[in-house]
This record gives structure tokens, C-alpha cells and sequence, in this order.
């Protein structure tokens, strides 16, 4: 058995080959941690590997027996987990020095589910700090590469979990959606990234950056696995008051396949605007056009507040930022500043040296916003903004099911070509974001390839419909037939291999 | 809406953000923030008079847990976690200065 055994592997693909003993959990974890160790170096996708707890993990796996019936749905299946959802004894700092020394002392709900479903924790992927980035620019550790261009960002905030996925040194990955940090990555490296409706997913041991915006998600080679993995992770939980009080998912909530063009598409001309690459506009046409040969309704929906979302997001984000992040004060846990002289002087230097320049930028931002006589002009603006958002959402689907649209303005692009700007930076988000503050499903698969750099086509539901969503992808995926990342052709190995 | 930050509001907040700026990068940060500040300008364009806010996507009233106490047993590995510790109580600098005495 080599990489090129799994590369088209879908979790029930592994599933079946443990249950014919034709590998086992602790042969492939070997293979993984083989491939990071071939890989890594030059995708710095990962900032901790945990080789010896991934290990002890399968070895306890396999002394376990399993009937047919109670098998678990993620049984042997290694995942790469984002830095900022708390594994018990890591490391989680969030991509940031502040929390470079943080060890958390318990579970994430996510996580307290994938290890009852047999998963296997490989370690903790690369992100922005704080999750507050486009690029992985702005981690506190260095930035993440792209494994289909060395030179271009891998998307962000989650970066690291969507390039160790396109990489295939991790089958799968979670993540973390604010405004469009898991989808945007997979966009930007080729894969399917996915975010659930706001509260189908408990936040409970996700490091909140904002909270009413804050959402779990996963980054796949195939939208199979996004099913699979989302089903596993879902469901309510009474230790995040924000967590719907619904069961988990399940995969008979989807539509039979033969029922699939009773699907209304819907299609708003807000998301292309000018701004947008022409090859993006293009291809998505192409789909479109594709999707009315195959007796797709197509439906023409409008979204007027579109243009006004990523400015309220700019508001509401910093603002809850600013007061998620007040913990950070050197004295509980984290970094301290050396012999600060007195409580003042700790806080202020412990966060002026723990937290990076967007970090501080934000935070100031954020405490403008909510700071005395400007509330009601800042942060209580940007939340009547997103009623009208999510009320144009609620028309839209009152006339189709589903929303197709451009995932990003442009293709992945080079290291520093937005850096210097922070609002251009912010316009990489610019069609996530609307359906982050309407607290929507959205869903992000490969559309196909522009040269070598991947297009993204989004997918969107209505609130806690992700049946249709993942009916549509997975019928779509398959008339696309768009090939994951080549790990072969891919420009990491030719540079690891030379 | 206000559209600009002045110099001296910028290190008001910054103060109140319990951060410091070296006066070298203050001047970038204020224009940066002065940039992103005249974007969100555009938002006077919309009545929002009549327009409730939105807090939270809500699909029912969040549930509440039971006023009920709960012990937490890793108390120990909790204050591993802390820079400074003597005795589980967290270690600070002095808080009250002499004069304060």
C-alpha cells in the first residue's frame, strides 16, 4: 500500500478496506505521517503533528471488535484539526504567540464526537491568527503554501487544514468559518469546504474570535466526506447556548437522486459584478448553462444588500473581537510579558508583544466601534445591515432551493500581493461573507481549473436545509467530474522530490 | 457616521484596547484604519431607521442550562496553564503603589 492506494478514497472506501482487514488504522496513520514528513517541511501546513498520540489512538482502536452494526462511521480516518478547536493535552494557540505556550486542558465538542466515531487526530493545522486573515499571511508562525503553487497563499483563515487536505498528508480536516475562512481556503487549494448552518455545530472549545458569526466546518476531498463527517459532528449540545436544539444530521434528510431537478436554482447578479475575474464569471456561466441542459429550473433571485455586507461584517467581526480577545491578559494562561512593573504595564505589553499587527488592528477597530457615543453608528448599523441581508436570503428562497455563486473575486493569489492593503485583503471575502452574517449553509466545491489554479462555485441553502445542499453537490460533483488536487503533478512534490 | 478617526482618538482606543503603538507604526495604523473607516460610509446610503438588528441568527428562543453547581475536577491542570502560580491563586505584580499605602 502507497499514497496513490488512497488518493481517491472516500471514507467508506476506508471503511470497507478495514472491514476486509486489507489494511489496518495503525498502517495508515504511517502512511500520513510519512507524507507530512515528506511534505511538510516545504507546505508548513501543519504546526503540530502528534504522531505519538495518532498512533497509540489506532493501536487502542484495534484491540477494539466491531460487529457490522456497530461500527463507527469514522473508524480509523486520520484528520488534521485547525489550531484553534481544543484538543485535550495540545497545543492550541490559535495561530498566534499570546497562546504559543497553551496546552488545552479539555475537549472541544467536535472533537469529544469525531474520537467516539473512531476518527484519528493526525495534529493541529496552520490559520491565521485568530482567524482573522484571507491568506495565512498573518499567522504568528509563518504562512502556509499553497500545494498547487508554492508561491500563492493557500486561502485563509484555514489554510493549513485545506492545504494538508489538497496535499492528501490528511484525508480530511476541520475548520473554522467566520466570515469564509473554511470555504475560501478550499476554493483557493481545489476542495470542498463546507459550512453549516450557524448553530447546527456546537462552538463549544472552538477560540472564539466572533461569536455570532463563529461556525465549524470541514475541508474534503469529496463532498461524500463533507456528508460524512458532518453528520458526525452536528447536533445539539447544551454547553453552546447558540447550538440549535435539533439531532444531528442525517443523511436521509437528502433528496433522492432521481429527484433531483425538482431542485430550483436560483441565481443572483449581484455576485457578478465587475470585480470579478472573467475565467470565474466564465466557468460559472458554463455550469449554469450546463445545469439548463440537464433540465435544471433556473430561477433569477435578487440580493440587493450584497453590496453592503462585507462593510457591516468589518463592523460587527472587530467589535466582537475586540471583546473575545480582552482575555488575553498574561495572567491566567498564555504568554507574559517579561518583569512587567506593574498590572498595566502586563497587560499592555503582554498583548502589544503576544498579538500580531491584523490582530491589534482589528482590536482597535473593534473597541472604536463599541466605544462610547459610536455603538449606535458602528456596531448597532452593522446589525440592522444584517437583518436586510438575511431578509433578502428568506425572499430568495422563497422562489428556489438553492443559490449558485462565484466562492471568490479572483484565483488564489501571491504571497504579498494584498498584504499591504488590509481592505483589499478583506474584498477576497466579499461573497462568503453575506451568507456568514445570515448564518446560512454554504457549501464550496472545485468548479475547474484555470490553467493550474482551481475555480470555486458556492453553493447555498437555506437555514438547515444542508440535505439539499449536499444532494445537489454530490449530483453536480459527479456530472463535473473535476479531479481533486494531482498529488503527483502538484508543485510541492516536484520542489520535495528534486 | 463618523468618517474619520483623529490621531488622538486612535491612541484613546488603543489605550482602552490595553495595547501600545510605537509612534513610528501610529501613523500607518491611523490612515489604515482612517481607509477602512470611509468604506463603511457607503452603509449611510440605507434607511435602516425602521430596521431591527440582528444579534444572533435565532431559530427559537436559546436554550438555558439548569442554575445547577458543577465541579470541576481539573482544577490542577487548569493552573498549569497560568504563567505565574503559588498555591492555586495566580501571581500578579503589585497592584496598589506606595502612595496608595
Amino acid at each position: 500500500m502507497n499514497i496513490d492506494t488512497v488518493k481517491a478514497f472516500t471514507i467508506e472506501d476506508y471503511q470497507n478496506a478495514y472491514k476486509k482487514r486489507e489494511f489496518s488504522p495503525t498502517e495508515i496513520i504511517h502512511l500520513f505521517l510519512d507524507r507530512i514528513r515528506l511534505l511538510d517541511p516545504s507546505l508548513r501546513a501543519f504546526l503540530m503533528v502528534d504522531e505519538a498520540g495518532a498512533l497509540q489512538h489506532a493501536r487502542e482502536l484495534e484491540e477494539k471488535k466491531f460487529s457490522e452494526s456497530d461500527f463507527p462511521p469514522l473508524y480509523g480516518i486520520p484528520i488534521a484539526i485547525k489550531d484553534n478547536i481544543c484538543i485535550h493535552g495540545l497545543p492550541t494557540t490559535c495561530g498566534s504567540r499570546i497562546l504559543g505556550n497553551y496546552r488545552s486542558p479539555f475537549d472541544a465538542t467536535v472533537i469529544e464526537k469525531i474520537k467516539k466515531a473512531g476518527g484519528i487526530f493526525l495534529g493541529k493545522t496552520n490559520m491565521d491568527e485568530f482567524a482573522m486573515g484571507s491568506s495565512t499571511e498573518n499567522s504568528g508562525f509563518g504562512p502556509t503554501r499553497n500545494p498547487l503553487d508554492l508561491n500563492r497563499v493557500p486561502g485563509g483563515s484555514s489554510g493549513g487544514s485545506a492545504a494538508s487536505v489538497a496535499a492528501l498528508e490528511a484525508p480530511l480536516a476541520l475548520g473554522s468559518d467566520t466570515g469564509g475562512s473554511v470555504r475560501q481556503p478550499a476554493a483557493f487549494c481545489g476542495i470542498v469546504g463546507f459550512r453549516p448552518t450557524y448553530g447546527r455545530v456546537s462552538r463549544y472549545g472552538l477560540i472564539s474570535f466572533a461569536s455570532s458569526l463563529d461556525q465549524i466546518g470541514t475541508l474534503t476531498r469529496n463532498v461524500s466526506d463533507s456528508l460524512a463527517l458532518f453528520t458526525v459532528i452536528s447536533g445539539q449540545d447544551n454547553r453552546d447556548s447558540t447550538c440549535a436544539p435539533y439531532p444531528p444530521f442525517s443523511s436521509s434528510d437528502c433528496i433522492p437522486e432521481n429527484e433531483i431537478k425538482k431542485i430550483k436554482v436560483g441565481v443572483a447578479q449581484e455576485y457578478f459584478t465587475t470585480g470579478v475575474d472573467p475565467v470565474i464569471t466564465q466557468r460559472i456561466q458554463e455550469i449554469l448553462e450546463i445545469l439548463t441542459n440537464q433540465g435544471f429550473e433556473i430561477e433569477d433571485v435578487s440580493l440587493p444588500h450584497t453590496d453592503y455586507a462585507l462593510e457591516a461584517y468589518y463592523i460587527v467581526a472587530p467589535a466582537e473581537a475586540s471583546s473575545n480577545l480582552a482575555r488575553y491578559e498574561g495572567i491566567a494562561y498564555g504568554y507574559r510579558c517579561n518583569q512587567p512593573l506593574n498590572l498595566q504595564d502586563l497587560y499592555t505589553r503582554t498583548r502589544t508583544t503576544g498579538f500580531g499587527k491584523e490582530v491589534i488592528r482589528r482590536i482597535i477597530l473593534g473597541t472604536y466601534c463599541l466605544s462610547s457615543g459610536y455603538y449606535d453608528e458602528f456596531y448597532l448599523k452593522g446589525m440592522k445591515v444584517r437583518t436586510l441581508v438575511k431578509k433578502d436570503f428568506e425572499e430568495s428562497f422563497k422562489k428556489c432551493d438553492i443559490l449558485l455563486t462565484p466562492l471568490t473575486p479572483c484565483l488564489p493569489f501571491k504571497f504579498g500581493e494584498k498584504s499591504h492593503d488590509p481592505y483589499q485583503m478583506y474584498l477576497a471575502d466579499v461573497f462568503t461573507i453575506p451568507s456568514a452574517m445570515a448564518g446560512i449553509p454554504a457549501l464550496s466545491i472545485n468548479c475547474g481549473y484555470h490553467q493550474y489554479l482551481p475555480i470555486g462555485l458556492q453553493i447555498l441553502g437555506a437555514p438547515f436545509q444542508e440535505g439539499k445542499l449536499f444532494s445537489f453537490a454530490t449530483y453536480l460533483e459527479k456530472i463535473l467530474a473535476v479531479p481533486p488536487p494531482d498529488i503527483h503533478s502538484i508543485a510541492l512534490e516536484k520542489e520535495v522530490l528534486r | 457616521m463618523s468618517e474619520t478617526i483623529s490621531l488622538s482618538e486612535i491612541k484613546k482606543v488603543v489605550a482602552l484596547a490595553k495595547l501600545s503603538i510605537p509612534d513610528i507604526d501610529l501613523e500607518k495604523f491611523y490612515l489604515e484604519i482612517n481607509n477602512i473607516l470611509a468604506h463603511f460610509n457607503k452603509l449611510n446610503r440605507l434607511e435602516l431607521k425602521e430596521v431591527s438588528p440582528t444579534s444572533h441568527i435565532s431559530w427559537s428562543q436559546p436554550p438555558t442550562n439548569p442554575d445547577k453547581f458543577q465541579e470541576w475536577t481539573g482544577m490542577e491542570e487548569l493552573f498549569s496553564q497560568a504563567p505565574a502560580v503559588i498555591d492555586q491563586y495566580f501571581i500578579v505584580p503589585k497592584v496598589v503603589d506606595k502612595q496608595e499605602e
